[in-house]
C-alpha cells in the first residue's frame, strides 16, 4: 500500500513531458473554474428556501411562524430569507457557520426535533444558540441590510425613535431587542437584565 | 328676633358658600382631551417589566413612561395584531380593540370633577358581569407607587394602572379566582361608576388587595347613555392624592358589554395637574 503511495506520489511530481505548461496550465484552470463554481452552487444551494423547509422540521414550525412576519411580506416587496438571518454572507464566516451546520444533520437522523412537543422542548436552547451567534458577530447578518447610519431615527414612531436613541447610546446590537421577530419566541425565557 | 334673622343670614349665606364652592362646572368651558382605551390582554406588569417580553422596559427603566412611547397622533402605535393575539389573549379579543375616551377635569377648593365621554363597544368576549351593560373606573396612583424590576424602579406616573395588575391576579389564566388587583409598594385610590340603576359609586384603593370601600375621597357619580355613547361625571374630595398644587398620575378603564375582570378597555397612565403641570390641566372653577 505504502509503495503504491509513493508509486502515484513520484507520478505526480515528476514533470510532464507530453504536455505542454499551456495545456496544463489552461486544464487546470477550467478544471479549477468548474470544480469551485460547482462547489459554490452546491453551497447556494443549501442557502436557498427550499432546501430549508425541506425539512419538515423547519417547514412544520419556524417557517409557519415566519410567514406571518413582515421579513416575510411586507410594503415594499423585499423579503428575507432564512439564509439572509441566518447564514453570513463573507465566505470565512459562511464556510465556518456550514461546517456547524453540519452537526444538525446529525440532529435530523436522531430525531432530536422530529415532533411538535420535541420542538418546543428544544426551541428554548436553539433560539439561545443563535441569539448568541448574532449578538458575537454584533448582529453582522441584520446588519447586511439595517444600519444605524442609513437609518433617520426622527422619521420612525415614537417607541422605535427612543429606543434607537437607547440603542446607539448604549453600544448595544440589533438582537439584544429584535428577538422573536420572525419566529415565536420561546416559552418561560429567563428575565435578562439591562 | 334679630338674633335669629342674623343667624339665618349667616346661614343662607353660608349654604350659598358652599353650593358655589361645591357647584358642578361648565363642561362646555372645560378643555377636553381623548385618550385611546385599548384591550390590554394578558400584558400584567410582570410582562410590562420583562424585557423579553416588552423590549421596552429598556426605556422605562431610564424613566420612560408608556405614554411617552406608545401615544402617536392621537392614537396608540401598538401591534393590535398581536395585542388581540391567541398568544396575548387566550380567552381570544374583543371586536373593538380600542376607542377613544374624551377626559375633562376642574377643580375647586372643595372638590375634583372628572367626566369621561366614550362610546361603549359591543362585541366582548367575557360577560360575567350580570348587573353592568358598563362601568367605568378612574385610579390615581400616590407617590409611593413603584414597581421593581432587578435593582431597577419605575414609578406610578410611568405606568399609570399597571403597577396594580399582576399575572396571578382573577381572570388571568391559571391565576386564583379570588385574588384581586393589588400593590407591592404605594397605593391607589379608586373610583367607579356602575350602569346597574340604583347602584352606588364605589370609593374604593387598592394596596395589598382592592378595596371597593372603606375610601375618604367621597365619591359620586352620575352616568347616562345617549345612542350608545355613556357620559361620566365624577365628583370627589380634592384629598389624598389630589390636591392644588399636586400632580397626580391616572388612568381609566371601561368595562364595557358587560365584561368583568381584566377584560376592560383600559388607557395608559397619563398625569392630571390641579394648579400644576399634567398632560391634563384640571380647570379651575
Amino acid at each position: 500500500m505504502l509503495e503504491k503511495l509513493s508509486a502515484l506520489w513520484a507520478v505526480l511530481k515528476r514533470p510532464s513531458i507530453k504536455y505542454s505548461l499551456i495545456t496544463l496550465l489552461s486544464v487546470g484552470f477550467a478544471s479549477g473554474v468548474f470544480f469551485w463554481g460547482g462547489f459554490n452552487t452546491a453551497m447556494e444551494a443549501t442557502n436557498t428556501l427550499e432546501f430549508c423547509i425541506g425539512c419538515h422540521e423547519m417547514k412544520d414550525n419556524v417557517y409557519q411562524e415566519y410567514k406571518t412576519t413582515i421579513h416575510y411580506s411586507n410594503r415594499t416587496g423585499v423579503r428575507a430569507y432564512c439564509s439572509d438571518c441566518h447564514v453570513p454572507k463573507d465566505w470565512s464566516h459562511k464556510m465556518i457557520r456550514k461546517i456547524k451546520a453540519s452537526a444538525e444533520v446529525f440532529g435530523k437522523i436522531m430525531g432530536t426535533i422530529d415532533t411538535k412537543e420535541k420542538f418546543e422542548e428544544h426551541r428554548l436552547r436553539l433560539a439561545t444558540n443563535e441569539w448568541a451567534r448574532m449578538k458575537a458577530s454584533d448582529s453582522r447578518e441584520c446588519r447586511n441590510c439595517h444600519s444605524f447610519d442609513a437609518m433617520d431615527i426622527e422619521k420612525q414612531k415614537a417607541r422605535a425613535s427612543k429606543m434607537h436613541k437607547i440603542g446607539l447610546e448604549e453600544k448595544q446590537t440589533c438582537i439584544d431587542c429584535h428577538k422573536g421577530i420572525a419566529h415565536s419566541k420561546p416559552k418561560n425565557m429567563p428575565e435578562e437584565e439591562e | 328676633m334679630k338674633k335669629s334673622t342674623l343667624s339665618l343670614s349667616l346661614a343662607v349665606i353660608g349654604v350659598l358658600f358652599a353650593a358655589s364652592a361645591n357647584a358642578a362646572p361648565d363642561w362646555s368651558k372645560v378643555p377636553k382631551r381623548d385618550i385611546q382605551a385599548f384591550s390590554p390582554a394578558t400584558a400584567s406588569i410582570e410582562w410590562v417589566m420583562k424585557k423579553s417580553d416588552h423590549s421596552g422596559r429598556t426605556g422605562m427603566v431610564k424613566g420612560e413612561t408608556c405614554v411617552g412611547c406608545h401615544e402617536e397622533k392621537g392614537g396608540l402605535n401598538f401591534d393590535m395584531k398581536k395585542m388581540a393575539s391567541k398568544e396575548m389573549e387566550p380567552a381570544g379579543a374583543p371586536k373593538t380593540m380600542n376607542f377613544p375616551v374624551t377626559v375633562q377635569a376642574a377643580y375647586d377648593s372643595a372638590n375634583a370633577y372628572i367626566r369621561l365621554t366614550f362610546k361603549a363597544p359591543a362585541g366582548g368576549v367575557n360577560k360575567d358581569d350580570k348587573d353592568n351593560d358598563v362601568k367605568a373606573t378612574v385610579m390615581f396612583a400616590n407617590d409611593k407607587v413603584a414597581v421593581t424590576a432587578g435593582d431597577k424602579s419605575v414609578s406610578g406616573a410611568q405606568v399609570g394602572c399597571w403597577a396594580t395588575c399582576h399575572g396571578d391576579s382573577r381572570t388571568m389564566p391559571g391565576a386564583d379566582a379570588n385574588k384581586t388587583k393589588y400593590t407591592k409598594d404605594g397605593a391607589y385610590e379608586l373610583m367607579q361608576w356602575k350602569s346597574a340603576k340604583g347602584a352606588k359609586a364605589i370609593d374604593g384603593s387598592v394596596t395589598d388587595k382592592r378595596n371597593m370601600e372603606g375610601g375618604t375621597a367621597g365619591v359620586s357619580a352620575t352616568g347616562d347613555n345617549k345612542g350608545g355613547t355613556y357620559t361620566v361625571t365624577f365628583t370627589r374630595k380634592l384629598n389624598g392624592a389630589l390636591g392644588e398644587g399636586k400632580t397626580v398620575p391616572f388612568g381609566v378603564a371601561v368595562h364595557a358589554d358587560h365584561a368583568s375582570g381584566r377584560f376592560h378597555h383600559v388607557t395608559m397612565g397619563y398625569t392630571l395637574g390641579f394648579g400644576a403641570e399634567g398632560d391634563i390641566k384640571a380647570t379651575k372653577q
